[in-house]
This record gives structure tokens, sequence and C-alpha cells, in this order.
């Protein structure tokens, strides 16, 4: 057998290995290291130290605990549910302006986090209560949580872009950069879905009662000032100099989350035990994703060397389909394996496979990552294997599981036409990378 | 269940207590992380002057940070893995499966990398082997060193994860169902959430 059907072979029992549900990690290096050793001999095995060690000391995967960090002190810190609160008092006679108050707070979280658990926790338990008194409806109100809390794995500093940068080859900046308006305009599209739906039907989303409402106008001001304020301009300061390439996101990912801890000091919300378990929960995150990066870097190592990537490129190649159409089967591919797998093994091991092919079809990488974190971000969102749908269910306990999964579904075809036009329109994600570069 | 655990139980709960410490440890040097950086961008910004270490120590303390803190990580099931068919099983069955890949993928793979890790280790430390590339030469051994720590580690906590599963899988009676789907942060000790 050559050494390219080796490698197809070695895929395959990958595949059935992660299947029977071993932490992946672990899989991936013992397949790596037998079937490295089968087709190349010792020197896969001597691999397996130099791409861990590769990846220990990698400066921009470096940044992933700090994001994390940051994000979990927010989580932690209550200083979100101030800027909640703030919009919601600042749009309360508006039909629907619950839906706004979250998908607003949930864009600018996704901002400062890289990851969607806690923000879809995050906003049930601080927009539910508040959406149940107001006579919401369930289902929207679900699926504006949970598509807005998926929002943090699209719109940087996503966590899925930092570890995809060198998986793709390309600056984690520029990813970053060109998922900027493909996440606003997923944002848009939910909320100008939801404020239409609730002006054609208040019942939806009737203006709130007056105990929801400000005192004076006076309230307001002061709580969009002095509540919202700095917490937005540190999250944006720190957005903002790692897409004008002043700082590297490891840079700007740390002093972040040094604002963000000073800002909880500042604001005195944030308790001791909040404290511990944020750090404690950097450390057991940061784990999970970087092994398991250094896992698949390693597999990865080991399966490139023997070929079987451009093996499948020109067998897919001699398929002879208009490029759109592969496109559009790739993206497919990433989408339904997105159903079992969680972003991280797809991201590591199925996009480096699919890569070669997207290459010799000349379309541009950072366009294809785009449409790839939107697919993946959309799996988030797709019943019956929905994380996000389990996070929301944990903090609201009363929701139904199948409410939120038809809120989730509206949502969904929102995600559906997000995607398309960032397929039809490739400068949604490729305008600010190239305007930031000149 | 009786008062007094037999000797695995016993050798497994000393197992976990040092992992658990180890992990809790280590997990504090995120603050020295984030503190060396913002240092370096500090002096560099502020006092136009950078300082020759900030970056080493923040990329070693990066690599020793997600290295070491993976046994804890495994003790508290946070690897994640598929388990579209793995949540159907009973959990005998799931304890059975577990068993087989410990044994066939677990061990075998992270003994190839203590075994390694160690050799690439004692040659860095027999050269007292430094990175050239940085203008303050820190010694590269001890950050070397992380990685026959952490396989040795992992395979201790590895033993005290097949000590427990050995009792589900073919202890007495019904073993307890596993802990419904995650829900994030209701643990004080962390969780890990994607």
């Amino acid at each position: 057998m050559s050494t390219e059907w080796l490698g197809i072979l070695l895929l395959a029992v990958l595949f059935a290995a992660i299947f029977i549900g071993f932490p992946i990690a672990f899989t991936l290096i013992a397949v790596g290291a037998i079937g490295g050793y089968l087709a190349l001999g010792p020197l896969a095995l001597h691999l397996l130290t130099l791409q861990v060690f590769s990846v220990m000391r990698d400066p921009t995967l470096a940044s992933v605990p700090f994001f994390l960090f940051m994000g979990y002190l927010l989580e932690q810190s209550g200083l979100m549910e101030r800027l909640f609160r703030g919009v919601q008092l600042a749009l309360a006679s508006l039909r629907g302006s619950l839906y706004v108050a979250v998908l607003l707070t949930a864009t600018i979280f996704a901002a400062a986090t890289g990851i969607v658990g806690s923000s879809v926790t995050l906003l049930g338990v601080m927009a539910a209560p508040a959406m149940k008194r107001s006579g919401y409806d369930i289902r929207m109100s679900a699926g504006a949580i949970t598509a807005g809390g998926t929002l943090g794995i699209l719109i940087p500093p996503s966590v899925m872009l930092i570890v995809m940068g060198p998986v793709v080859g390309v600056p984690a900046t520029d990813l970053f950069a060109a998922a900027v308006f493909p996440g606003l305009l997923l944002a848009g599209l939910y909320i100008v879905y939801t404020l239409v739906r609730s002006y054609l039907d208040p019942s939806l989303g009737p203006p709130l009662p007056m105990d929801e409402r400000a005192e004076s106008i006076g309230e307001v001001v002061r709580e969009l000032v002095f509540g919202i304020a700095p917490v937005v301009v540190v999250i944006f300061a720190t957005l903002g100099v790692i897409l004008a390439g002043i700082a590297t996101p490891t840079d700007a990912g740390a002093v972040g989350a040094f604002a963000v801890l000073l800002l909880t000091l500042v604001y005195r919300r944030l308790s001791w035990a909040g404290f511990r378990s944020a750090v404690y929960s950097t450390l057991l995150t940061s784990c999970m994703i970087l092994l398991l990066v250094a896992a698949s870097n390693y597999f990865g190592a080991v399966f490139s060397r023997m070929g079987s990537a451009s093996l499948i490129a020109e067998s897919l190649l001699g398929l002879d389909l208009p490029p759109t159409v592969m496109l559009i089967l790739i993206l497919a591919i990433i989408f339904v394996l997105g159903w079992p797998l969680e972003w991280v093994p797809i991201v590591l091991i199925v996009v480096p496979i699919l890569l070669p092919l997207v290459q010799k079809l000349g379309f541009d990488v950072v366009w294809f990552c785009t449409l790839v974190a939107v697919c993946l971000q959309t799996a988030w969102l797709s019943p019956p294997v929905a994380l996000s749908a389990y996070f929301l269910k944990g903090v609201v306990p009363d929701w139904e599981l199948s409410d939120i999964y038809k809120g989730m579904m509206q949502f969904m075809v929102l995600q559906v036409i997000g995607l398309g036009l960032v397929l039809a329109f490739p400068q949604i994600a490729l305008w600010l990378p190239a305007a930031l570069r000149d | 269940m009786s008062d007094l655990p037999s000797a695995p139980a016993r050798l497994a709960n000393a197992i976990d207590a040092l992992t658990r410490f180890v992990g809790k440890a280590i997990a504090w040097l995120i603050l020295p992380m984030v503190m060396s950086l913002v240092w370096e961008v500090v002096a560099r910004y502020f006092f136009n002057a950078p300082t020759v270490w900030a970056y080493d120590m923040t990329f070693m303390l990066y690599g020793t940070f997600f290295m070491i803190g993976s046994a804890w990580t495994l003790q508290k099931g946070g690897h994640i893995r598929t388990d579209v068919y793995y949540a159907k099983w009973s959990p005998r069955t799931q304890a059975r499966v577990d068993l087989a890949c410990y044994a066939v993928l677990f061990f075998p793979a992270m003994a190839v990398f203590a075994w390694l890790g160690s050799e690439y280790f004692w040659k860095s430390f027999g050269q007292n082997e430094r990175i050239v590339t940085s203008p303050w030469l820190p010694i590269v051994w001890p950050f070397k060193f992380m990685m026959p720590a952490t396989a040795v580690l992992l395979l201790l906590q590895g033993v005290a994860e097949c000590i427990r599963i050995f009792g589900r899988a073919f202890g007495p009676g019904d073993p307890a169902p596993p802990a419904a789907s995650p829900v994030p942060a209701t643990d004080p000790d962390g969780s890990v959430v994607l």
C-alpha cells in the first residue's frame, strides 16, 4: 500500500476512534504515533516532542488564556448586567426593546470574549427573567439569547480564529479583521428581524411595564455614562489596537485582561469566589483547547508527511464540479461535521485536509476561513446537537427545550441568509483586512 | 460502601489530591503571565525601555500553564470527547469502552511521550541549552522539563481514572449514571466552557 493510501486509512481509523468517544486529544496522539511509526518509522515518534514544543512556544496561541481570562472575569464581574440594564432603560418604550438589549449586549460581550458558553449563560441569567416578566415570546427570546451568544465565537477576539490562523498559515489578525463585518452583519440581521416581528405583532415583544423603566432621563444618561462607557471603551480599545496592528493579539489580550481586572476592582463587583472560579476556568479551558491543538499539530505533521491531503484534493478536483458548487459542498461537509464534533477538532483536523483543495480551486483563504467560521457558529444553533440550547436550558430550566429549539431555528434561517451574503459578496469579509493593511 | 476505602481507592484519592493541588497552583500563573506582558507594554510605550525578559517569560509560563494543568483537566472530565454514541451507552458499557481506550490509546501514547520528552529534556539539560534567538539567553531545559513532567502527571491521573472506571465497569450493583449535560460556571472550582 502506498503511503498516501496509508494516510487515508489512518484518517478513517482516527475518525472511527474519535466517534468511540474517548477524549480526542489522546486519541490523536495515539493514532498519529502508531500510524506514523508504521508509515514513516521512528521519525514519526520524534515529531511528537517537536510538535508539542512548537505549540508550547507559539506566541499567538499564548493569547488564548488571556482572552479566556478576560471573558471569565467579565462574566463573573456583573459589569455585563449593567450594560444590559442600561440599554433596556434607554429603549424601554420600544416594541421588542429587550431583544435589542440582549443582542447589543451579546455583540459587545462577543468583542471581549472568544467563546460561546459564558455568553449564552450570562445572557440567559440576566435577560430571561426580565423577558418573562415583560411577557416576551419564549421562542424568540430563547433564539435571541442563543444566537447572540454564539457571536462570541465569530466576532474577534474569537478563540476559534486564533487557533485557525496557524492552521491555515494566515495571521490571526487578518482573520479577526475579516470576521468583523460578517459578525456585525449577523447581529444586524438578528436585530432587524426581532424588531420587525415585534412591530408587526406587539405580543411578541410588548413595551416594558412601568417598573422595568427608568425613573427619569437622568437615570438613563447616568447609567449609560458611568455604568457602560468604561467597559465598552476597554473592550473596543483592546480590539482596536489589535486590528490597527499596533499590538499583537497576545499583548493586547494581556493588557485587556488587566484593564478588565482593574475595572472589576473599581466597580467592586467581583467576589473572591468569582475571581478564583475565573482563574480556574481559564486554566481548565486553556488546557482543553491547547492540549488538543498540540495533539492535532502532531497528528497533522504526521499526516501531511504522508501526502494524503493532496490525494484527496486531486480526487475531489477530478469530479470536475464548478468551483462554487465545490465550495458549497466543502462548507456543507464542515457544517454537518459540526453537529457531532466541536469546532476544535474540525478546525484542527478537517480544515487542513480540505485546505489544499480550496487553494487549488483558487479561493481566498481568509474568505474561506470566514465562511468556515460562520458555518461553525451556525452549528452551535442547529438542533438537536446544539450546545447553546443546553447552556440556556441549564440557567432557565422552565423554558422547554422544544421551545428553545424552535427559537433557534428562526435564527438559523438568518444565519443561512448571512452566510449566503458573505458567499455572494466576499468584500463583506475581505474589505476590512485589505483596508487595514494599507 | 464501606467506611474504609480500599487500597486502590486510597491510591486514586491520593493521586487526585496531588493533581488538584498542582493544577490549582499552576492556574495562578495566569497572573504573572498577564503582569509580565503589561509590564513590557508599559516599559516599551511609556518609558521606551523594552525589557529583555518579558516575552520569553510569558511564553514559558504559557507553555507550562496549559501542559501541567492538563492532568487536572483530565480529572475534571474537561478534555472533550464526541459523545454522539457514547452518551447512549449504559454507564457500564461506557466504563468498559473507556478502560479499553485507556489501555490501547492513552497509556501507550503517554508512555512514549514521557520517554521521548525525558530524552529531549536530558539532551538540553546536558548542554545547558539556552534560547539563542533571545537577547535574554534564558536556559531552556526547565521549560523542556515540562513535557516529561506533564506526561508523568497524565499517566498518574490515568491510573486514578482507571481505578474508578474499573469499579464502574466490573463492580457490583448499578453504577451511577453520568452527570447530565454540562452547565457552565456552576462549579466553584471552575469548569471547561467553550
